[in-house]
């Protein structure tokens, strides 16, 4: 069985593969043969991916090293492979969903000139994604890291003909390298502390440092750094929203499904650092809830399809980064897991009603779609409800095993856990009211645009096929984690073995239901809010409440982007136009003004040749009596 | 001392003469003036030889040879004036160089060898002394001197030569053959 | 014996004449004069420290006096051709007015 989930080393090469066929070769496929080879390449990951998922089930974690990565002197970073609960986990996710994404892709992106460019990058980015989650050496998770974000760079340029779009790539990746500083810092300082920079043997040892240490602490928060960038949290979040600027199912994927998720993974995967630096964590969950319920309420004010979901994508990564941080790894695993199905099928479902509308992307402009796509709607609606946290959905159970998280986490009580609780606990029902309303502009109601209604369509099979195993997903995925006082929670047991220790009080069963109702009550006052403002009297109350400074500061995301303007980028291009203006002004000045000394000083010389063969002769002897002067100066002091 | 002093002041006026007469024959006639005065300097350096040499080659052939050509071209006087700072520039540095110079040479002063040393190293500098000298460690100046000369008397015919009128009609008719070039016909034609 | 300084004072002069007869006259006769003289001042001071290079020996007292011989036989080939060249340039411009022959200038 070990052998067997070493074959899995190969899913990343095989991505690769994919990518390299399409890269190279891929002006030569015709029609849909990009697509095929590239869902080929990543379908042949996914079965690597059971193969090693049930290897690991059945023998426990399985190290694979192929040699050394990194070595001077006595520094020395081998290069493998840690295949344990936690990374099979998230290859089954990344492989799965990044499957039906690819399948959706040669339908959505059908006759585009680019076609092989674009699975050339989405094959690198599953390469990339999977040596991130399986490297087992912080410097090899940094390759993946650095990977996906150059493919996401990518992929939100990919049509970058128009300059909006080429710009929100290069902001991705700006915002993204500030991250990444943060991960480089975090991984000196982890090897000033442990010498090591395996990420098991970083794990095993850090608890060993004093509880609460200062130099873990500024490891943590480091690594918070570098998942506030990856996953989009405050104050890095403004590349998200913009990040949208990408083909559909690149939203879908990695801005929704898997890359967003690096920075839970990664919180995860130190969560020996975190479970003994509580400050650090603390900070974590801060960060987390407040940036979930800021960009939910953004989400209320956003008019463009893809926007409403990128925010509400920040926000629900901003549950799972509080998960992780309040010690409940599982919780937030599961939710990136309940995520990636119901994200990725609301982003395919707007996806389909951008497709249909032929490039419309205004959700004012929509309405009514539900009964020209039945498949879109229905599909829509299941992940809307899963996502708002209706009961039975797989969005219910995992935000209920978060919030839960958050009210019992010892180690968080004393940084505020209740408030924090409140806190995500309304974010949860704005989650619910902004998700209705979603659902209700795009595909309920009256259509408000009679044009689009003609022209939209239901998509093609290959793309609604996906669709509804992503819906069959996002209804069951939740079964795998039920309230453990309920049924055997199966994703907690499963990554126990993985996880560092935290310690959690123990709710008594009626405390569990009464969380449980809360939910429910949360999640029913959202959509009843919802169904209140929008669908009761054609929206009036909307129209209404769009006037509070609340909404206008959600219109406008709260300024983070004008801040960062007027921070950072102005002062740049300040400091640029004073350089450049010194080249300009001083240097290019400087030089032409020299090339204007030079022909002045010429016409200068041009005086002593005068063609006087007597004027030279008196140079000449103007020489001599320089000489003869210095020759009298020297002999007669000598 | 006394003929030193003479002799000096005789070559200075010359000197002077030379610079400043007007007419090119007076001025030719003072440096034959300074020549001779430098012939008679050069018997008190023990120089005999060198002072017939300076008489007869200088004052004799090198003076008529300049004699000759100013009266083959009768130079008049010129016409514009040019360089006019250039005179007084001239003197002034002129003086300053030679007060500089003089004050080098009055630097260091070192006494002269006894008569008889100088006697018995020079023997009076005739024609003996100086002839074994020239053939024996100066031979091969002596020759490229000689050579130097040859080359100098066939350039000078070459340069003076006037060209024969044959020859000059011959030329002519060989600029004349292109018949799109009428104007070089006529420059030849004026030419010398 | 008058020392050989003031014969090399007086060299001195007569190349300082010389030099300012170059400067100040424009024929191109009166240039040749001139340097004449510079050429004669010149003589005159190897003459003086020929003699007082007797000292050194008879074997080399007199390199002094065959230098000044041979500066003699260069005198006489430079004058040769130079007038040479000034009766050619007399020829085509009927003037020995060195300041006239100034084309050659920038």
């Amino acid at each position: 069985m070990n052998d067997l989930v070493q074959l899995a080393s190969l899913a990343p090469l095989l991505a690769l593969a994919g990518a390299v066929i399409n890269g190279l070769f891929g002006r030569n496929l015709k029609g849909n043969a990009p697509g095929i080879i590239a869902s080929l390449a990543v379908a042949a990951g996914f079965v690597l991916s059971l193969i090693a998922f049930f290897g690991v089930r059945a023998g426990g974690a399985v190290r694979v090293n192929f040699g050394d990565f990194l070595v001077a002197g006595d520094f020395k970073i081998g290069l493998g492979f840690h295949f344990d609960q936690l990374s099979v986990l998230m290859m089954l996710i990344i492989t799965g969903v990044g499957l039906l994404i690819h399948i959706y892709s040669i339908g959505y992106m059908h006759g585009d000139d680019g076609i092989s460019r674009y699975f050339a990058q989405l094959n690198l980015f599953v390469a990339a994604m999977l040596v991130l989650v399986m490297a087992d050496s912080f410097p090899l998770m940094f390759v993946g890291w650095e990977g996906v974000g150059v493919c996401s760079f990518l992929l939100i340029g990919f049509w970058y003909r128009d300059l909006a779009n080429a710009s929100a790539g290069r902001k991705a990746f700006i915002v993204n390298r500030v991250g990444d500083f943060g991960f480089l810092l975090a991984m000196f300082l982890t090897y000033k502390a442990f010498g090591t920079l395996d990420i098991q043997a970083v794990n095993a040892a850090a608890p060993s440092l004093a509880y609460g240490a200062a130099i873990l602490t500024g490891i943590g928060l480091l690594y918070l750094l570098a998942a506030a960038g990856k996953s989009a949290q405050l104050p890095l979040h403004t590349w998200l929203p913009d990040a949208m600027a990408g083909p559909t199912p690149v939203s879908a994927l990695i801005h929704a499904a898997t890359m967003v998720t690096a920075g839970v993974y990664l919180i995860a995967r130190t969560g020996g650092i975190f479970a003994n630096a509580p400050g650090a964590a603390a900070t974590v969950v801060w960060v987390a809830v407040l940036t979930a319920l800021m960009a939910a309420i953004v989400a209320i004010g956003q008019t463009d399809i893809k926007k409403i979901l990128a925010w509400s994508t920040i926000s629900q990564v901003g549950f799972m980064v509080a998960a992780v941080g309040a010690g409940a790894y599982w919780a937030g695993i599961f939710h990136v897991l309940t995520h990636a199905f119901f994200k990725a099928l609301l982003f395919l479902g707007a996806g389909s009603v951008i497709h249909a509308l032929g490039g419309e992307q205004d959700v004012r402009k929509m309405g009514g779609l539900g009964r020209k796509m039945r498949v879109t709607g229905t599909t829509s609606l299941i992940a809307t409800l899963a996502i708002a946290g209706v009961p039975f959905l797989s969005g219910y159970f995992s935000k209920d095993a978060i919030l839960g998280a958050l009210l019992t986490s010892m180690p968080l009580g004393n940084y505020g856990g209740q408030i924090l609780f409140v806190l995500l606990m309304l974010t949860a029902g704005i989650t619910a009211f902004y998700m209705f309303r979603w659902y209700y502009l795009v595909f309920a109601g009256e259509p408000r645009s009679k044009a689009e209604f003609e022209r939209a369509h239901e998509s093609p099979a290959v793309m609604t096929v996906p669709l509804s195993i992503l819906a069959v997903g996002s209804v069951v995925i939740g079964y795998v984690g039920l309230p453990a006082f309920l049924a055997p929670n199966a994703i907690q047991e499963w990554l126990a073995p993985v996880m560092a220790h935290v310690d959690f009080e123990h709710l008594s069963t009626s405390a569990e239901w009464l969380l449980l109702i809360g939910s429910v009550v949360v999640a029913a006052a959202g959509l009843g809010l919802g169904y209140w403002v929008y669908a009761l009297g054609s929206g009036a109350l909307a129209k209404r409440l769009g006037n509070t400074p609340l909404a206008s500061a959600s219109r406008g995301a709260f300024g983070f982007d004008r801040l960062y303007r007027s921070l950072f980028t102005e002062p740049g291009e300040g400091l640029a136009e004073g350089v450049a203006s010194l080249d300009r002004d001083v240097v290019d000045r400087g030089m032409t003004g020299l090339t204007g000394v030079v022909p002045l000083l010429g016409r200068l010389i041009v005086l002593l040749q005068s063609g006087y063969v007597r004027a030279y002769a008196f140079a000449m002897v103007l020489g001599v009596l320089a000489l003869a002067v210095a020759a009298a100066l020297i002999g007669v002091f000598a | 001392m006394v003929a030193f002093i003479i002799l000096a002041v005789l070559l200075v006026t010359a000197g002077v003469g030379v610079v400043t007469l007007r007419q090119p024959v007076h001025a030719a006639l003072s440096l034959v003036g300074a020549i001779l005065a430098l012939a008679a300097i050069y018997v008190t350096l023990e120089a005999h030889f060198l002072a017939a040499i300076q008489v007869i080659v200088y004052a004799g052939a090198v003076m008529v040879l300049f004699l000759f050509v100013i009266m083959l071209l009768n130079v008049g006087r010129t016409r514009t004036a040019s360089l006019t700072w250039l005179k007084p520039a001239a003197w002034i540095t002129g003086v300053l160089s030679l007060a500089a110079v003089v004050a080098v040479v009055f630097a260091v002063q070192r006494p002269l060898p006894e008569f008889e040393v100088i006697n018995a190293a020079l023997r009076g500098g005739n024609a003996d002394a100086v002839g074994e000298s020239l053939f024996t460690d100066h031979l091969l100046s002596f020759h490229l001197v000689g050579v130097l000369l040859l080359v100098g008397i066939v350039g000078a015919v070459a340069l003076v030569q006037q060209v024969a009128p044959e020859t000059r009609a011959k030329r002519a008719v060989a600029v004349a053959e292109p018949e799109d070039a009428p104007e070089l016909v006529a420059s030849a034609g004026e030419a010398s | 014996m008058v020392q050989t300084e003031y014969y090399v004072a007086l060299s001195a002069v007569l190349f300082a004449l010389g030099g300012i007869g170059v400067l100040t006259r424009r024929s191109a006769i009166m240039l040749f004069l001139s340097i004449e003289l510079m050429l004669n001042a010149a003589n005159l001071a190897i003459v003086a420290y020929a003699r007082q290079w007797s000292a050194a020996g008879a074997q080399h007292a007199l390199d002094g006096q065959a230098a000044v011989f041979i500066v003699l036989a260069i005198a006489a080939a430079e004058v040769a051709v130079g007038l040479g060249i000034l009766v050619a340039i007399f020829r085509n411009r009927v003037s020995t007015d060195v300041d006239e022959l100034s084309e050659v200038r920038a």
